[in-house]
């Protein structure tokens, strides 16, 4: 095998075994969820910060990507016809896919590069190994609720994302481009599944995506050489893994759940 | 219920596991605390210790010296359970390190103090917060007793007044203060210090010293000292551990451990650059990584 061969296999290998690290990692996290139900007030903190901290980048890109899929779905229904469709066709849109999908993306930029940045300066600092010292174990203590936060904040983010989203359509079609308010409301509430496209579109993906970004982050964080330099390729390496994780999940949680 | 609290607390002190048997005992009641045997240990292929022996004795301050990479922090890192050894035993208070479980283990830390080269404060917390944080989770204290402790530790370390603030709003000298406090804050049995004069002004090195002296004094604690300042180590340590190549090549007295004429005392504590620790990295033919390789005979 040349050098070339040896070098793309090695890196096929590295790879492998940190999807196996990942996993043994989410193990340990699961095993110690039950350690960290007496840091409660922790894991609200960290709600705090990766779900109330990011309220204002979701708000505002659900707001124009509703606008602009409205203005897009306008010009283009409009050479049949449809435009009194637009607005169920952007509420279809972004419940099924780009409420998710575009949360998710957002959340991993936002939240998981703050995560693994704050848990590798504190694995820099000595910071981890001094909880260790001091009897208190640092992933009941840092990664779980660190972890359950960020479970728990994407489908909520999620959701708002949507409602922003299907306001900025509404902004657009009706106030702007004169779509009629009852025809807009009437097609979206009559073809949109509350089963199919709220609780398996927006939820429940959501909720995967939120376990598997925020997986990535902590366990990025927890494993990152305690340097400068190892801190910074960590975070780079949760928003580069966390958004293939995202794309490809969502391909095929859609092909189980459609 | 806070009664009840309190003498919880108290009763961590005083009491010795029903479990204990009588060889452990008969080890608690000798004057070694920490008992390493045979310790071996390999990293990256370099042997770091090898078959190495060390009895640190209960209640004084002993000193580990030794060149740049031999491991002291290593040491230290076995004695707490953060690493294992590849072969050997280590016993803290009677308690083989490595046998112990993972609650064992941290049961074991909550009577350990550990003071980091870089303080270690937690960045999120004020300098109260720091101090309460091991109290906070691992007692059920009334706040107010929380208070008391840690005013008592602050005003022992001399940073009473410092409690409200960031640890990045303090000098390096206050945040070892601070860890110190953190430290000692369950009155601890043993207390690891890593280089803790790394970095001091001669005022904070002062302070530091004899904080360590005072508090080995009055409250008993065991104090194990990893420091490559002789002159430092000479005023307060009892006892003195020059490792080197994996083992213990010389021990004793710290005033006169310098006088015994080994090579490797003579270099370490006379400072030359060249001798038992070679100036050079190990490294292959220096013509021939030049390229003069039969050129210069």
């Amino acid at each position: 095998m040349n050098a070339r061969g040896r070098q793309e296999g090695n890196a096929v290998t590295q790879a492998l075994a940190q999807i196996g690290l990942c996993g043994l990692f989410l193990l340990t996290l699961l095993a110690a969820v039950p350690r960290s139900f007496r840091y409660v007030r922790e894991t609200i903190r960290q709600l705090w910060f990766v779900g109330a901290m990011s309220l204002t980048i979701i708000m505002v890109c659900g707001l124009f990507v509703g606008m602009v899929l409205m203005l897009q779905l306008y010009h283009v229904l409009s050479i049949f016809g449809g435009t009194s469709a637009s607005g169920m066709v952007v509420a279809l849109s972004v419940y099924r896919e780009l409420g998710p999908v575009i949360t998710a993306l957002l959340f991993a930029g936002r939240a998981g590069t703050s995560i693994t940045a704050e848990i590798g300066l504190m694995r820099a600092t000595d910071q981890i190994d001094a909880m260790e010292l001091m009897a208190v174990d640092p992933i009941a203590y840092v990664a779980t609720p660190r972890f359950l936060a960020g479970v728990i904040a994407m489908p909520l983010l999620a959701c708002v994302f949507c409602a922003m989203a299907i306001f900025g359509g509404h902004l657009v079609g009706v106030s702007w481009l004169g779509i009629d308010n009852g025809t807009f409301w009437s097609n979206m509430t009559a073809e949109v599944d509350v089963h199919t496209d709220i609780v398996n579109g927006v939820l429940f993906k959501s909720l995967a995506f939120g376990a598997v970004v925020s997986l990535i982050a902590v366990f990025q964080g927890f494993t990152t050489p305690p340097t400068s330099e190892g801190v910074a390729y960590a975070t780079t390496r949760t928003v580069v893994a966390s958004s293939i994780a995202i794309l490809a999940l969502d391909f095929v949680l859609t092909a189980f759940l459609m | 219920m806070a009664l009840a609290a309190v003498f919880g607390y108290l009763s961590r002190f005083t009491t010795v596991p029903s479990s204990m048997t009588e060889s452990v005992r008969a080890t608690l009641d000798d004057d070694v605390l920490v008992r390493i045997r045979g310790l071996t240990t390999v990293l990256g292929g370099k042997t770091i210790f090898d078959q190495l022996d060390m009895d640190i004795p209960r209640g004084k301050i002993t000193a580990i010296m030794g060149p740049s990479g031999t491991g002291k922090t290593t040491l230290l890192k076995h004695i707490t359970g953060q690493m294992r050894a590849d072969a050997g035993e280590i016993r803290v208070d009677g308690r083989n390190v490595a046998e112990l479980s993972r609650e064992q283990l941290y049961k074991l830390r909550e009577g350990i103090g550990y003071l980091f080269q870089n303080s270690a404060l937690l960045t999120d917390f004020d300098v109260f917060e720091n101090v309460a944080f091991p109290l906070r989770q691992h007692t059920q204290l009334p706040e107010e007793l929380i208070r008391n402790l840690v005013l008592l530790k602050l005003q022992a370390v001399g940073l009473r007044g410092a409690a409200p603030l960031m640890p990045s709003e303090l000098s390096g000298g206050m945040a070892r203060r601070v860890a110190l406090a953190r430290a000692i804050v369950f009155d601890p049995m043993l207390i690891l210090y890593d280089e803790p004069f790394v970095g001091l002004d001669p005022v904070a090195l002062n302070q530091v010293l004899r904080l360590i002296s005072t508090l080995n004094q009055t409250l008993g604690i065991t104090s194990v000292l990893v420091a490559h300042e002789l002159a430092a180590v000479r005023q307060i340590a009892q006892h003195v551990f020059l490792i080197a190549n994996g083992k213990v090549v010389a021990q004793g007295d710290p005033k006169t451990i310098a006088d015994d004429g080994s090579p490797w005392t003579r270099q370490f504590f006379g400072g030359e650059a060249d001798g038992p620790v070679p100036f050079q990295y190990p490294a292959g033919d220096y013509a021939q990584a030049l390229g003069f390789a039969g050129v210069v005979k």
